[in-house]
């Protein structure tokens, strides 16, 4: 079983490998040019290809303390995939409700989802780091975050 | 300019208020960050890059490198109180210092880092500042083939030194340099594994790839541990006082260790984790009492702070003298002074004295304050440590998020960022060494340049790369480099058999 994991990665990468030299050779060329566009991913290419067949057939020498990291519970599971859901969201609406509104909310509910109980301190640092930050960049900095519905 | 001007040029910028408050600035937070465990000294810079944008560039690397240090720096109170390592570089620190602070002697063993750590980046420091030089007038006289083949030995020493399997840590350089040829061919405008997108015409933002693989990666693993506390809550530090044995015991390890810090500092592909253990190891076999070595031995704690600071140091000079980072750490460095517009090589010295030796000097100042930071503020500083794991990881991702989109202004990249943030994660898990992919992604692009260039050169024969004795050197050591963990396993594989 635990040789299977390199196995599976092996393989994962050397289809990679191959998808990245097919697109390598499809790079057009130019006749005057020593050395063109396409021969560094050429060869990077076949380099990959070479180190995943070689992971294929090498022995699983990872410590226990590195195993152990494979495994995570499924509580731990569900966190992640809440956070990255949650982050999702904030990319998808962050130019549409503005990055004030949005910060305060992801930073809020993130902190929640999380475990964070203290609602007053919690609602304290997801307002005052997000508008904090807005306005070194914004007024400060000059670089515009979007401010979307908000009118400043 | 000479260099005498130019040292005092670096010491006017360092002691310059505003070089005064942007080294505090930076020492805390690197300090702030490299404590918290879990949080590295990649993930520190990262996050303060966004913060630099419209700054005076030589402040904004002032403070950066502040971080760096300075993470390195705080990173052993975690690894002292918590015997939960703030950096990989503190890692050895634990060793010893852990079980000193259970003796009760916790104050003594921070105090002995801070020493240690203190005497380790000034006394390399003063080494920077002599060597740094040297290698950049003659590197200036450095072609394309030589500066191919520095970076290829850079590339090969991380792999062939990074922990676990070296076929892992190659396969992670590989990809990096895959990650690095998306976009616009600069020699021929051919776009490459663009897949037709406008937002992969410009490549992948560095910053990106920075903040994914290891600030959000990072967070992955803090969000596992979000209900273990970070506190060593109302734990007695105890007196911080040494007494005169102790410092003796201290010096000889300190000085001998500060040394070899540097030199393994200077070398492609060491860094504080490689240098901090060498030390240990070397300490413990020359020690007339071994056997106190893991039991809370003064010399044991002393020896991996001392190297580990002195390494940070140690790292700037080919970055600041040759322009190539030698580790995962200095290549964000690095990506930070391009950020800035600043190229570090041979001509910064000349063209930018103000930066280099700006950073330099200001390193002196960074490390006295650190001192300060770490000896009698430590219990205070501490108390960071009982930040809510929750509010700590919402927080990192939206500096992450803000960093991003503030250099791109494109919610692509935010996109992005999160795919590499589940790769930094995937590659964790499965023990896929990031540093090698950061170093290729960064030296990527300058070395297909060189490479190329060297070849236009040479009309596209490829024996210009062993006409140069500088770049036959090189690349003889990079095959050494290369050859010799695969040759080490098959030789450990005979034994066994």
């Amino acid at each position: 079983m635990l040789q299977g994991v390199n196995r599976k990665i092996g393989l994962i990468l050397a289809i990679l490998s191959i998808g990245y030299l097919y697109m390598s050779y499809q790079l057009p060329t130019y006749s005057y040019i020593p050395v063109d566009a396409d021969a560094v991913p050429k060869t990077l290419g076949w380099v990959l290809l070479v180190l995943s067949v070689a992971l294929i057939f090498s022995k699983d020498n990872d410590s226990e303390e590195q195993k152990a990291k494979r495994r995570i519970p499924k509580t731990d599971v569900k966190a992640l995939l809440g956070v990255v859901a949650l982050l999702l969201i904030y990319i998808m609406l962050f130019e549409t409700l503005g990055f004030i509104i949005m910060t305060v909310l992801f930073v809020y509910f993130c902190s929640w989802f999380l475990g964070y109980k203290s609602h007053i301190v919690n609602a304290i640092v997801s307002i005052v780091f997000p508008v904090a930050i807005y306005s070194i960049f914004v007024f400060m900095l000059q670089i515009k975050l979007p401010q979307g519905i908000l009118p400043f | 300019m000479g260099a005498i001007e130019g040292i005092l040029t670096g010491f006017e910028v360092a002691f310059s208020w505003e070089g005064i408050l942007f080294v505090l600035l930076g020492v805390f937070v690197g300090t702030f960050i490299g404590m918290l465990p879990g949080l590295g000294p990649i993930s520190a810079i990262a996050i303060m890059i966004p913060i630099t944008y419209g700054m005076d560039p030589t402040l904004a690397l002032v403070m950066m490198a502040g971080v760096y240090y300075g993470a390195v720096f705080g990173g052993s109170t975690s690894s002292i109180l918590l015997n939960a390592p703030g950096i990989s570089g503190t890692v050895a620190s634990s060793f010893d210092g852990y079980p000193m602070a259970q003796q009760g002697k916790a104050g003594k063993a921070l105090a002995i880092a801070a020493i240690s750590s203190f005497a380790g980046g000034t006394i390399s420091v003063v080494l920077l500042m002599i060597f740094a030089p040297m290698l950049a007038s003659v590197a200036i006289s450095f072609g394309p083939p030589a500066y191919f083949a520095l970076m290829l030995l850079g590339l090969t020493a991380i792999a062939s030194l990074s922990e676990g399997s070296t076929i892992k840590a190659l396969i992670s350089a590989v990809v990096g340099f895959m990650i690095a040829t998306i976009g616009i061919d600069p020699q021929t405008g051919t776009g490459r594994f663009t897949f037709g997108s406008m937002n992969l015409l410009d490549g992948i933002d560095f910053l990106v790839i920075a903040l994914g693989l290891f600030a959000i990666a990072e967070v992955c693993y803090l969000v596992m541990n979000r209900h273990k506390s970070s506190a060593g809550s109302g734990k007695e530090i105890g007196s911080l006082k040494l007494s005169k044995d102790d410092a003796k015991e201290m010096s000889g390890p300190v000085g001998r260790q500060s040394l070899l810090g540097f030199i393994l500092g200077i070398l492609p592909g060491a860094g504080a984790t490689i240098a901090s253990f060498i030390s240990y190891i070397a300490e413990k076999r020359i020690a007339k009492k071994p056997e106190e070595f893991g039991k809370g031995s003064v010399k044991g704690l002393a020896a991996p702070e001392a190297s580990n600071n002195a390494a940070t140091s140690g790292a700037f000079v080919p970055l600041l003298s040759l322009g190539i980072p030698g580790s995962g750490t200095t290549a964000v460095m690095l990506g930070a002074f391009l950020v800035l517009g600043l190229e570090p090589g041979p001509m910064l010295m000349g063209d930018h004295p103000e930066v280099f030796w700006g950073i330099i000097a200001s390193m002196y100042i960074g490390n006295i304050f650190l001192l300060v930071l770490n000896l009698p503020l430590i219990p205070y500083i501490a108390r960071i440590l009982t930040i809510p794991r929750p509010l700590l990881i919402s927080l990192v991702l939206m500096f992450s998020l803000i960093g991003v989109y503030a250099i791109s202004f494109s919610v692509f990249d935010l996109y992005l960022l999160l795919a590499f943030g589940v790769i930094g994660f995937l590659m964790r898990m499965f023990a896929f060494p990031a540093p090698p992919f950061i170093l290729a992604f960064i030296l990527g692009g300058m070395m297909e340049q060189s490479f190329r260039q060297s070849m236009t050169i040479s009309n596209g024969s490829i024996s210009i790369m062993f006409e140069n004795n500088i770049s036959l050197v090189l690349i003889i050591l990079s095959v050494l480099s290369f050859s010799f963990p695969i040759a080490k396993s098959i030789w450990s594989k005979k034994k066994v058999s």
